[in-house]
């Protein structure tokens, strides 16, 4: 009995739980690559309360502050993925070809560990976003990397502007055509789906203006349309108050989505993966659609197979603001080194490299006034690494997130998990890795049984 | 354990057998016990968590206890029992259970025959919340009389199901029939995240989540329209016939809460953020990983079932390494040890829920919908070793649960005027071999043989 009411005692305090904070910290005398402003060798970066307050030389911190000796390394912003999947429960309901109304905020998971991973990769905020099993999938979250926490609401970004995901191509039409024999099957099904979703979000919208001019009308008795959330949705990306992210790969598709938006006199529009984008680039320039692609990775479904690792080159010498993901728990961890593949691959300086990690996803998420540089007053979001970020030989050494110390490579124990499984078998000789598949497509693996 | 599809004239047997059974039960009616007023005699009386009266008496009349006390005067016509050495208690109200409600077969469904995956018929999304539990009642149903022995006398019982199973009822577990049983009929809208089956809408918690929104504004808006059309229909339109939306309407006019089934401290806290969306008054039960987020449920004013549901806790068992010599450890030791001494302390944390809720000054009951009945006595004696008090744990099995279902007038305690819903044990309850001697559930007497020693014994070894 004693034994256990002093374990009460211990095991209440053990793990601290980190109730979400905002920090200060001082980091020295480093390269800081501010991205928006150039590089400022030797300098300082002053985190006051989450924000940065100062960047130059000879700062000074009020007493107490944390201080981090940055010489001979280089500072940068927190990296910001733009598509991933990662500290979520659930990343596909793919019972319909639309579900507008679902939002993979209500399953972002804190204690996932695959946060801890992506600090120690230097990023410092991820796009949780939604699967592409549905042509219309659900509305996508931005979080950041405050690992530590129980609490999801903590990590959302919260003042993000909202998010959804769209889907092209082979994916909805396997899911919803080739499994359950709906629409879409084709990808011109894949059209019809959005048109015919817009054009009754116009109608809904409509029907409930009309409802509303008349309400106060005096003796009016009228019945109000009947409340839809997928609907209300579908209106809002039409108000002009939700970013598509749509899943993409083939040209003709892309064009395509732009003609339909276009059409409804929508403008947020994001393409992810965009193999092909390189193809309509100017017209993706035109339009004003950015573009979120892998460093190098293709032929891994059909409607893949045509790609170039120069593609993220092409996108950005024609204007087109882009951004290299991960959609993956694994790539995330080296976003920097997938960055520097366009040096390899077309050449692209240090900076717009870097862009294609920090500021340009920013912009994608529509958060470039909050992060994605360091700026006086932007949120205290920094990676701090050994060896330059586009190096072979770069190593993160501290990821700060609102001005916390979330990554420390001098102080990185072997075991972050916050709640171990109870149900684990614990075989230290076996090393259990996680499979490696489309996450995109989790969650639908049933409709291929058989 | 399922019955074959009765043929025609198994049928007619059956039939013929129900009536049989039902004329027995009817003259059971008719012989009334002798008397229903029971005097439990030289009894350790314990009135309330904490209030002890030694040698005291109750007397039950009517299903009513109409005297607690040292003197009391024994009517002639009252059925003695001689409670010499023995403990009374209030009989125990569990939070929240499928008592009397025995888990439907699933239900196979030709995916071939669905049209649209997603808009499934609502039997298969699994949103009923018409569905009543006291029309579901079977009062001969197992669950009834497993909790019965364990000193359980109300239960607050809720249909299966997915997301929106139906309505709770609170009912007393003794009765043939589910107008004996049922004491409130609907107490409570039973909700939980669980999806539909695979491929229908809505699968995930995502599309849960974004259903039971979009449903309940659909109900708080069609009911707005459905008073106006019932005070005076002249000139309007027939509004469309919803009984998922009606089923919120007790809800959204805050005379019952959503009872939320949540577990995890992920699910727990989706659940508070459906809360703060939607602004339900609200009861979680089957809680299991709470003990992070208590000032956060604090905050909602969200009342707690604790799950008696417990992970299996690792007896020491003699190790036999450290009898050996002292050698250094490999790496793979040390870490094997650390992940082993994680996990242990993540068990723990589990029983110690229930302490860090009191240290809080939350009061709780506890829910049992995916306990075994077997384990329920050992897991309430596990509490014990782990930061509660008899006293606590009694609290939260009488007091605490009358208080959070709101029948504390009648139950909860044994004070005059409270129904006669009480237990007798042959030594203290929380003592490991105990035995349930009587329970008496709104003055309906049941009676318990002790177990044999030899269980006893057995039990005992356990220590």
């Amino acid at each position: 009995m004693k034994k256990h009411v002093l374990l009460i005692f211990l095991s209440l305090f053990i793990l601290t739980i980190k109730a979400q904070e905002k920090g200060s910290v001082l980091i020295q005398k480093g390269t800081v690559l501010t991205i928006t402003n150039g590089v400022q060798e030797n300098a300082d970066v002053l985190i006051k309360d989450g924000k940065i307050q100062k960047i130059g030389q000879g700062l000074k911190a009020p007493s107490g502050t944390k201080v981090i000796d940055a010489r001979g390394m280089y500072v940068m912003p927190g990296i910001i993925d733009a598509h991933s999947h990662i500290a979520l429960d659930a990343i596909n309901e793919a019972t319909s070809p639309v579900t507008a109304e679902v939002c993979t905020g209500d399953a972002v998971n804190p204690l996932n560990i695959s946060i801890y991973r992506a600090l120690a990769g230097g990023v410092t905020a991820s796009h949780a976003m939604h699967g592409s099993a549905n042509a219309v999938g659900g509305q996508c979250e931005t979080i950041k990397h405050r690992y530590g926490t129980v609490d999801p609401e903590e990590l959302k970004m919260k003042g993000a502007p909202r998010t959804i995901k769209f889907a092209l191509g082979e994916n909805p039409t396997r899911v919803h055509g080739s499994g359950n024999g709906i629409l879409p099957r084709t990808r011109m099904g894949v059209e019809e789906v959005f048109r015919r979703s817009f054009s009754k979000a116009q109608e809904y919208t409509a029907a409930w203006d009309a409802y509303n001019s008349k309400r106060n009308q005096k003796g009016f008795q009228g019945m109000a349309p009947k409340y839809d959330l997928r609907l209300q949705t579908l209106a809002d990306i039409l108000k002009g108050e939700i970013i598509i992210h749509c899943h993409s790969y083939r040209a003709d598709e892309i064009y395509m989505l732009m003609q339909v938006c276009k059409d409804f006199g929508i403008k947020k529009l994001v393409f992810q993966h965009v193999n092909e984008g390189f193809k309509v680039a100017p017209e993706l320039a035109e339009f004003g659609a950015m573009a979120s692609v892998f460093a190098d990775w293709w032929a891994y479904k059909f409607e893949v197979y045509y790609s170039t690792a120069y593609n993220a080159t092409i996108l950005t010498k024609n204007g087109v603001v882009t951004s290299i993901n991960s959609d993956s728990g694994e790539l995330i961890r080296h976003l920097y080194h997938e960055a520097a593949k366009t040096q390899k691959y077309g050449g692209l300086s240090d900076d717009k490299a870097l862009e294609l990690i920090t500021i340009n996803p920013a912009k994608q998420l529509g958060i470039d006034d909050r992060v994605g540089s360091l700026e006086v007053g932007k949120e205290g979001d920094v990676a701090i690494f050994k060896n330059h970020p586009l190096s072979i030989y770069a190593i993160p050494m501290y990821t700060i997130v609102d001005g916390v110390v979330e990554f420390d490579r001098e102080n990185d124990p072997a075991d972050m998990r916050i709640y171990p499984d109870i149900d684990e078998k614990i075989d230290v000789t076996i090393a259990v890795a996680d499979s490696e598949y489309d996450r995109c497509m989790q969650d639908t693996e049933f409709l291929f049984e058989n | 354990m399922k019955e074959p599809r009765p043929c025609r004239c198994q049928l007619f047997l059956l039939t013929y057998a129900m009536l049989l059974t039902f004329s027995s039960a009817a003259q059971d009616i008719d012989l009334r016990s002798v008397s229903s007023t029971y005097a439990i005699k030289d009894a350790t009386i314990v009135q309330s968590p904490g209030k002890v009266i030694n040698d005291g008496i109750v007397l039950l009349e009517d299903g009513v206890i109409k005297a607690v006390g040292k003197s009391v005067t024994i009517p002639a016509h009252a059925q003695i029992i001689e409670a010499d050495s023995m403990y009374v208690y209030a009989g125990f109200i569990n939070g929240l259970s499928h008592a009397g409600l025995p888990k439907p077969k699933e239900k196979t469904f030709d995916r071939g025959k669905i049209k649209d995956p997603a808009n499934p018929p609502n039997e298969l999304a699994g949103i009923q919340p018409e569905q009543m539990a006291s029309n579901l009642l079977k009062p001969a149903d197992e669950s009834v009389s497993s909790l019965r022995k364990l000193g359980f006398t109300a239960a607050h019982s809720v249909p299966h199901g997915r997301m929106l199973p139906g309505k709770g009822t609170l009912i007393l577990l003794h009765g043939s029939t589910a107008d004996e049983m049922v004491l409130i009929n609907e107490t409570s809208m039973f909700s939980q995240l669980s999806g539909a089956p695979r491929r229908l809408y809505p699968n995930t918690v995502i599309g849960v989540m974004a259903k039971y929104r979009e449903l309940y504004r659909q109900a708080s808006q069609s009911k707005d329209y459905q008073i106006r059309y019932k005070s005076n229909a002249s000139g309007m339109t027939k509004p469309e016939q919803s009984f998922v939306e009606e089923a919120f309407y007790p809800v959204l006019e805050k005379r019952i809460p959503v009872v939320f089934k949540a577990q995890s401290v992920l699910d727990i806290q989706r659940v508070l953020t459906l809360q703060s969306d939607l602004g339900f008054n609200l009861v979680l039960g089957e809680v299991k990983q709470g003990w992070d987020v208590i000032d956060k449920l604090k905050g909602s004013d969200a009342k707690v079932f604790l799950t008696l549901d417990f992970p299996k806790i690792n007896e020491e068992k003699p190790d036999s390494v450290t009898i050996e010599e002292p050698k250094t450890k490999t790496d793979f030791e040390l870490e094997k040890e650390h992940l082993e001494k994680r996990k242990q302390e993540m068990i723990e944390k589990h029983f110690l829920q229930a302490s860090a809720f009191k240290e809080k000054g939350i009061i709780f009951g506890f829910s049992t919908l995916e306990v075994k009945p077997g384990d329920i006595k050992k897991n309430l004696n596990a509490l014990l070793d782990f930061g509660m008090d008899e006293s606590d744990v009694l609290a939260a099995l009488t007091t605490h649960p009358a208080e959070l279902l709101g029948v504390s007038n009648i139950m909860g305690t044994i004070d005059v005027g409270k129904m006669a819903n009480l237990i007798i044990s042959d030594r203290p309850y929380f003592q490991k071999e105990s035995n349930l001697r009587y329970v008496f559930v709104n003055g309906n007497i049941h009676e318990y043989e002790a177990k044999p020693d030899k269980k006893k014994e057995k039990d005992t070894d356990k220590n």
